[in-house]
């Protein structure tokens, strides 16, 4: 079973479209959305959660329409936005009392237990939390009522290094259960390169791209030529090009490259710069 | 539901508690001789705008948005917010009620009709005060709807001013001559009314 499935989805707001988003997260897998700062991350999680109201397009959460079931579908689904979102006032033992009473799954040993392994005082107002606290209580309350699927809206963005190492490996756990699945969306695309089975690429609310990580590792590579060389190598297989004085840096479908050239591989990050400049 | 309640009612403990010395003071302003309805009202109409304080700290935490994550309809969060406000009007309303029985029984001047029409009428008053700014809050959320807030504020205290002294200067009249069961209906009229309102404009409404 998908865990996500997203068909043609639209939305129009003043100066932006989400134009047409196809994409599939199949259970098990974690997929990183990816795109610069008013690409359109932000705007998919909400539509996916019906937070926002799509303008058309279909959207399938563990197999259930989000415009008919979106309240069992919100009992099964994790969420941490950008801005977590608690009241300011509220101590962690006040938020696990108000999610006891808000999950049917709620399961309060796993939410102490989470506390305690990320160092969470239970009697602090959330107010006093660093940003880097504020984002684990969110994650322990998000795993803490038996969600199958995880949706996580740039909430390792501002996280220090050890933190952030600390929600990855959180992350890799919750998905070694092959029901659990985690969308989570990013610019610090070396967080979900470390992390994620797929990647889609969102550029101005246009899908660029959606494959699996280590496909796109293997298909794509980088190539160091002169110009000469590169009239050598089939126009289908060039993705980009930047030109200097010293030759050409060239993104390339590697099956499109002679033999003798040396293909190096590349990044996420590299990949969807490229891909962003083609497309502009 | 109940999780909505709860966190309301953490958030009124914690940023409410000067409403109870607004309401201590009036209430011994009014024990101490003021005839003046809006002594007696006002601590009732303040607790009636709890939710709009509530949904303005809400609003800040971004805590919209949040809950549009978990398992509540629309529905369910505007009525949490009309519950702790019918909570918060209720309770005032023991103590109000309280505190004008022993004023009258003071003053030698208890009637059981009297006293009954006063506190339904206070009641009546301040759920119709929290029923007209509440949808525009909805629809436009705090910020602009704080605009409705301030107006019906100012309305309802000067009628609670002016009302009794007309009532009283007019020939034949008398606040007491008012028959307070169909007031008391058409508020509590104007009061569900405004609650689905509120929810209908909720569920249009985008949290984006």
């Amino acid at each position: 079973m998908n865990a996500l499935e997203i068909k043609n989805l639209t939305k129009t707001f003043d100066g932006f479209k989400l134009d047409n988003l196809n994409l599939t997260l199949p259970s098990g897998c974690i997929l990183g959305l990816i795109g610069e700062n008013g690409a359109g991350k932000s705007t998919t999680i909400k539509l996916i959660l019906d937070i926002l109201h799509k303008d058309g397009g279909t959207v399938k959460v563990l197999g259930k329409d989000n415009g008919k079931d979106i309240r069992l579908i919100k009992e099964d689904v994790g969420v941490v936005m950008d801005e977590v979102g608690i009241p300011e006032c509220l101590t962690a033992n006040q938020v696990g009392k108000v999610m006891s009473y808000t999950f049917r799954n709620w399961n309060d040993a796993e939410y102490r237990r989470l506390l305690g392994k990320l160092n969470l005082p239970s009697d602090k107002p959330f107010k006093d939390f660093s940003r880097g606290m504020k984002m684990k209580l969110g994650i322990a309350v998000a795993m803490s009522h038996g969600s199958k699927l995880l949706l996580l809206d740039e909430a390792t963005s501002g996280l220090d290094p050890l933190v952030r190492d600390e929600v990855l490996d959180m992350l890799m756990d919750f998905t070694r259960d092959e029901t659990h699945s985690v969308l989570i969306s990013s610019h610090i695309v070396s967080d979900l390169e470390k992390l994620c089975d797929y990647i889609a690429f969102l550029h101005k609310g246009k899908l660029l791209l959606l494959e699996e990580k280590d496909r796109l590792l293997s298909e794509y590579g980088l190539l160091h030529c002169t110009e000469e060389q590169l009239r050598d190598i089939s126009p289908d297989a060039v993705y980009h090009t930047k030109k200097s004085p010293y030759g050409a840096e060239v993104m390339v479908r590697r099956s499109g490259v002679p033999h003798y050239m040396n293909v190096s591989p590349i990044s996420i990050e590299e990949l969807f710069v490229f891909m962003v400049k083609e497309a502009r | 539901m109940k999780g909505l309640l709860l966190k309301d009612l953490y958030m009124v403990v914690k940023y409410c508690k000067a409403y109870l010395l607004i309401a201590v003071v009036f209430l011994a302003v009014s024990l101490m001789g003021s005839d003046n309805l809006f002594f007696i009202f006002y601590p009732c109409l303040l607790c009636g705008m709890i939710p709009v304080n509530l949904l303005a700290y809400d609003e800040r935490s971004r805590w919209p948005q949040y809950c549009g994550t978990l398992p509540y309809t629309k529905g369910q969060i505007v009525s949490g917010k009309y519950l702790i406000g019918l909570i918060a009007q209720l309770v005032m309303l023991l103590v109000t009620g309280i505190a004008q029985g022993i004023r009258m029984h003071m003053n030698g001047s208890f009637e059981a009709g009297a006293y009954i029409s006063l506190i339904l009428l206070i009641f009546a008053l301040s759920a119709v005060a929290s029923s007209i700014c509440m949808p525009f809050v909805f629809k436009f959320g705090v910020e602009k709807g704080r605009i409705a807030y301030y107006v019906t504020i100012g309305l309802v205290c000067a009628a609670a001013v002016i009302l009794p002294a007309f009532l009283n200067a007019a020939p034949g009249m008398s606040a007491a001559s008012v028959s307070i069961v169909p007031v008391f209906a058409v508020c509590m009229v104007i009061y569900a009314l405004s609650w689905l309102l509120s929810v209908e404009f909720y569920n249009k409404r985008e949290l984006g």
